[in-house]
């Protein structure tokens, strides 16, 4: 299989990946053909025990059930059965598990591109000439990345409630009627923020080191010629930086669909988000509330096909867009 | 309550490449250029301003929460100070005889070992990658990219059942040996390998006798140092934030790191009180090294996605 | 896990392999089990009760030969959640574990209890009220675990705030709707309770009180009865509150709930016995301010009442001491001074009926304004009414979660009895498609 991860830069006309695959020329000695195995093997060996291994095992797994008789009381009432794909077909065919995916995706269409303009518009003005306290802010921004999911959801959470959220006091001082982030659908944007908040400035630092990466020399003789800040930001660096954008977009894309700590945290705050909220959420609750390994797995399989079909054909799609010139 | 996957929708520590300042980057010799006398934007550094506020907002939150007492919490304005951070801290550090210290010792161990050997076993494999020519070698790297795709959680019960078999749940290796493997570290060691070590030096070490182990570790490791500090800080984090491996192989509490014995304190059950002033002085606590640790390594955050790309 | 023996061998060889090369220490993980043949036997104990090791150390100074190491665990969820896991792993449950009486028929079915009738004294069984002990047999001949608290359900309130608003104690459901929209008339920001869809134990309470059992046995087959004339009464009166707006609809046990409860705009709280540890905990500033009164009624010449909590202890399927353990189990919900410590370090309500009417006497410290608390308490004790449990009680607590929480959110006293309906159906479909023998 091929995996986007790699793709992305090789087809962008980089020679990142070429770099690193250049041979070394023909190897003389036995030794050295077993070298790259020697190297590998501690990873190998580590993949196969804690990633492939339980991964073959969840895939297993998602073909089988349980099947219980008469009470289900006492030693030996419970057996496990081939399932064949039934498992597969009463995951994709609960409204729960839609209703998730839905809301999922529509989380993703919030958080997304919120978080990367963001990361984009402050990573820019990081590396405008006119800015100042970008140390301080840099270092500000970038602080989330040090917080726990757990953490910062719980500080967010205590954050949102009327008892102690600063905003309430302004609404209140304004005379404004209150909206509670905690209930019908705004409770959407309070789990979103906590994303962004904590995603934000990981990609910042991203898309600024693409952006110190430019030789200045590409843009100095647009900035002679009078160009604005501005024009120079989206005429020139952003599309030098595109490539970054693109793969933080993926890489944002694929934590999007695995949302589960903040919903997670925030849930006993709220009537607004069910134990099913996230699709990760309904394989914790198959799995861990209700004790069905079987069904979590299929549904847990169905989510990996996806993320790998969705990441890989953003990719796709971006590429023919805006690389398809450079070939 | 409070499971977490490790890649959640917040740090993601995408495929990126670390490059450090110096070696490999193109010199823009701009560190000076601020100074050039030109006008200061009030308007971009607000913009700035505005978003490092946003981002202080729940921090300054927890520092000022944590020296208030209980009914403080909620009857006095929000961000006004009080005076019982040392009674909070007294409370925190008596309770079940100092096990929060133990959290944060054991936290240590996992996120540091762990990153450490990962590091260690990323970096072996990302050069074996980069540096020599096998066959099936990128069937090797897209099935430990492919690792990616597949959300932790998914992973813990299996991980648990496999542990059981060897009868190392419960235990620090039960929560070590899982967090070793990264395929984010072997892809970015691999580029670091590739973009820092050149072909023409390992070939050098080759020919005055070196050892293929003796050339990586004495030729290739000091090269790739900088790369792979960042590959440690992602490890760090990873681990750091994957809730659901300790949260499922743990039955010992004091084999429990922060996040796992903090949201203890969180779900004490219905019949008994809540712990709010004792979880939130511990979440200070807990992410004041994390920050220090962040702040000291800052300078090796120069990720950049497509490394060696307009530079080289 | 099924794993071959060749992989089986091969895992072991590299994970040995690893183990034995890798750096760091480790290593303080004991499992428990698995204790030599010579010293002392070693078990281990998941409970979530607050300063059980305190207890336990008096079982350890008299018992060299039987010691027993607490292993503290979250609320009685989490520690489920990782006793099942375990038991599929076929290692690493512990020797006891502290189980909620409805989490029983569940564990029992996932085979996660052992039976410990062969090593009970005939003794044992007497201590403990009928409607008790049967939650620990299941109705059967077994013995899967040994009660150790009870939570009958009595209602909270602040006497103060009562006795200024000139409201009497609500004796009736009636009289607890009219209290409710007195307060909320007089002040706007005050509630007498919430309706939480976050605590599906403590619905459960109120429907038992109504003479709601959600499971039944039929021979060998189980009956689901969560949509009875019963739990549609309590819905319908409970979404009638909610819909008038007479009482809240946020979740309990919220930062925003305690500090409700401490500033006095929550001024009720219909809970079970173990309250006044939770108010002292969350609400400290209205100390002296609270008593306690048997719940409202519905039938004010038939006194009953539900339970919210209590668990008993029990010995694992894994446990290769269960004699041992069985015999720890039985000391420490049984012995006066182990029953006494548990009051004292624990602060529990046991369920034994004679060392518990020793060793409660002073009411609690936060109610020592009520100095008949303990009596009003066994009185209420003694009106529990019978409850049956099923083995997917999780399924059904879940589906509590989400369809009242829609059914909150709606505030619509038909979205109530609606939500009842949805949980019977979830409950019930569960049932039938694990194939659990099912008669409807």
């Amino acid at each position: 299989m091929t995996s986007p991860t790699t793709t992305a830069p090789a087809r962008a006309g980089r020679p990142a990946v070429a770099t690193a695959t250049r041979t070394t020329g023909p190897s003389t000695s036995g030794r050295r053909r077993l070298a790259p195995w020697g190297f590998l093997a501690p990873a190998i060996v580590l993949f196969v025990l804690f990633l492939a291994l339980p991964i073959a095992y969840a895939v297993y797994l998602s073909f089988r059930t349980e099947k219980v008789s008469g009470l289900g009381l006492g030693a030996g009432a419970r057996t496990e059965v081939w399932a064949g794909l039934s498992n597969y077909a009463s995951a994709l065919g609960d409204p729960e598990f839609l209703a998730s995916v839905g809301r999922v995706a529509l989380y993703g269409l919030i958080v997304v591109p919120t978080m990367l303009g963001l990361a984009l518009v402050f990573a820019l003005l990081l590396d405008a000439r006119r800015s100042r306290a970008t140390t301080f802010s840099r270092t500000a921004i970038f602080l989330p990345y040090a917080v726990p999911a757990v953490i910062s959801s719980l500080l967010w959470g205590f954050l949102y409630l009327p008892g102690v959220s600063p905003f309430y006091d302004v609404f209140d001082a304004l005379g404004w009627d209150v909206p509670s982030l905690f209930e019908g659908d705004l409770v959407m944007f309070a789990v979103a923020n906590i994303a962004v908040w904590g995603g934000t400035g990981f990609n910042m630092i991203v898309i600024y080191t693409a952006l110190k990466a430019i030789p200045s020399e590409l843009y100095e003789a647009a900035e002679l010629d009078g160009a604005s800040q501005v024009a120079v930001a989206t005429r020139i660096k952003v599309p030098i930086v595109l490539p970054s954008i693109i793969m933080t977009s993926v890489f944002s894309m694929i934590a999007t669909l695995q949302v589960f700590a903040e919903p997670t945290t925030l849930r006993p705050l709220s009537n607004a988000i069910s134990t099913t909220w996230t699709p990760l959420m309904k394989v914790y609750r198959d799995a861990f509330t209700r004790g069905d390994l079987y069904s979590a797995a299929a549904t847990s399989v169905i989510i990996a096909v996806a993320t790998f079909v969705l990441s890989f054909g953003f990719l796709r799609l971006v590429q023919s867009r805006a690389f398809g010139q450079e070939k | 309550m409070t499971m977490l996957s490790s890649p959640s929708a917040g740090p993601v520590p995408g495929g990126s490449a670390a490059v450090p300042d110096g070696e490999g980057s193109v010199s823009r010799g701009r560190s000076g250029r601020r100074s050039a006398g030109e006008r200061p934007s009030a308007v971009a550094t607000g913009i700035l301003l505005l978003g490092a506020l946003y981002c202080l907002l729940p921090v300054v939150w927890v520092v000022v929460a944590s020296t208030k007492s209980g009914s403080e919490l909620f009857s006095t304005f929000t961000f006004a100070p009080s005076t019982h951070l040392l009674d909070n801290v007294a409370d925190l550090d008596a309770y079940r005889d100092g096990l929060f210290w133990r959290w944060m010792a054991n936290t240590a161990l996992y996120a540091g070992v762990g990153a450490l050997l990962s590091t260690l076993v990323s970096a072996m494999a990302g050069y074996g990658l980069a540096k020599y020519t096998f066959a099936g070698k990128n069937t090797v790297f897209n099935l430990l990219l492919a690792g990616v795709l597949v959300p932790a959680i998914v992973l813990a019960i299996p991980q648990y059942l496999l542990l059981a078999e060897l009868e190392l749940t419960n235990t620090y290796w039960s929560v070590l040996l899982p967090s070793i493997v990264s395929p984010y570290g072997i892809y970015l060691a691999r580029i670091y390998a590739g973009a820092s070590v050149p072909d023409e030096i390992v070939e050098a070490a080759r020919t005055d006798g070196a050892g293929e182990s003796r050339t990586f570790f004495q030729v290739a490791v000091p090269m790739m140092v900088p790369g792979l500090v960042t590959v440690f800080l992602f490890q760090f984090v990873a681990i750091w934030n994957n809730f659901m491996l300790p949260y499922i192989m743990l039955g010992d509490d004091r084999l429990f790191p922060i996040t796992v014995g903090l949201s203890g304190l969180l779900n004490q059950g219905a019949s008994q009180p809540a712990l709010y002033t004792l979880v939130i002085t511990g979440a200070l606590l807990s992410i004041i090294p994390l920050v220090a640790l962040f702040l000291t390594l800052q300078r090796f955050w120069r990720v950049d996605l497509a490394a060696g790309a307009v530079k080289s | 896990m099924r794993l071959s023996t060749g992989t089986r061998i091969a895992a072991l060889a590299a994970a040995t392999a690893l183990v034995a090369s890798a750096c760091s220490g480790g290593g303080d993980g004991d499992t428990g089990d698995g204790a030599e043949a010579a010293g002392p036997v070693e078990l281990t104990f998941w409970t979530w009760a607050p300063n059980m090791e305190k207890v336990v150390d008096l079982w350890n100074a008299d018992h060299p030969d039987v010691q027993v190491t607490v292993n503290k665990q979250d609320g009685g969820d989490p520690a489920v959640t990782k006793l099942l896991t375990a038991i599929k792993a076929g290692s690493g449950a512990p020797d006891i574990m502290q189980a909620e009486y409805q989490k029983i028929p569940q564990l029992v079915s996932a085979d996660a209890l052992a039976d410990i009738s062969g090593t009970l004294g005939d003794d044992v069984a007497g201590h403990f009220a009928d409607g008790v002990w049967n939650a620990v047999t299941l109705g059967s001949d077994a013995v899967y675990a040994v009660p150790q608290d009870s939570g009958p359900m009595q209602f909270y309130y602040r006497a103060d705030v009562f006795a200024d608003l000139g409201i009497d104690v609500p004796t009736t459901w009636d009289e607890y709707a009219a209290a409710a929209a007195t307060i909320h008339e007089k002040d706007p920001e005050m509630y007498l309770g919430t309706f939480s869809a976050n605590d599906a134990g403590w619905f459960t309470g109120l429907t038992q009180q109504a003479g709601a059992s959600w499971y039944g046995i039929d021979g060998d087959a189980w009956v689901v009865d969560v949509d009875s004339d019963a739990t549609r009464k309590v819905a319908e009166y409970w979404g009638g509150l909610v819909e008038d707006g007479v009482i809240d609809n946020k979740p309990m046990y919220t930062p925003e709930w305690n500090a409700a409860l401490n500033d006095g705009t929550q001024v009720g709280w219909l809970s079970a016995i173990w309250a006044p540890g939770v108010l002292a905990g969350n609400a400290a500033d209205t100390a002296g301010s609270w008593e306690m009164a048997p719940m409202p009624q519905w039938d004010a010449n038939a006194p009953a009442t539900g339970t919210w909590g209590g668990s008993a202890t029990g010995v694992t399927s894994q446990s290769e001491h269960p004699e041992q353990a069985a015999e720890f189990i039985t000391w420490l919900n049984t012995d006066p001074a182990a029953v006494q410590a548990l009051v004292d370090e624990s602060g529990i309500y046991p369920a034994d009926v004679p060392a518990s009417t020793e060793a409660l006497s002073d009411p609690p410290e936060f109610f020592s304004n009520q100095p008949d608390f303990y009596e009003v308490a066994a009185q209420t004790a003694g009106t529990v009414q019978p409850f049956t449990y099923g083995p997917n009680i999780n399924v059904a607590f879940s589906a509590y979660n989400d369809e009242f929480a829609k059914a909150t959110k709606a505030k619509k006293a038909t979205a109530f009895v609606d939500a009842v309906e949805a949980m019977q159906r979830i409950t019930l479909d569960d049932l039938k498609s694990s194939g659990f023998n099912v008669s409807e």
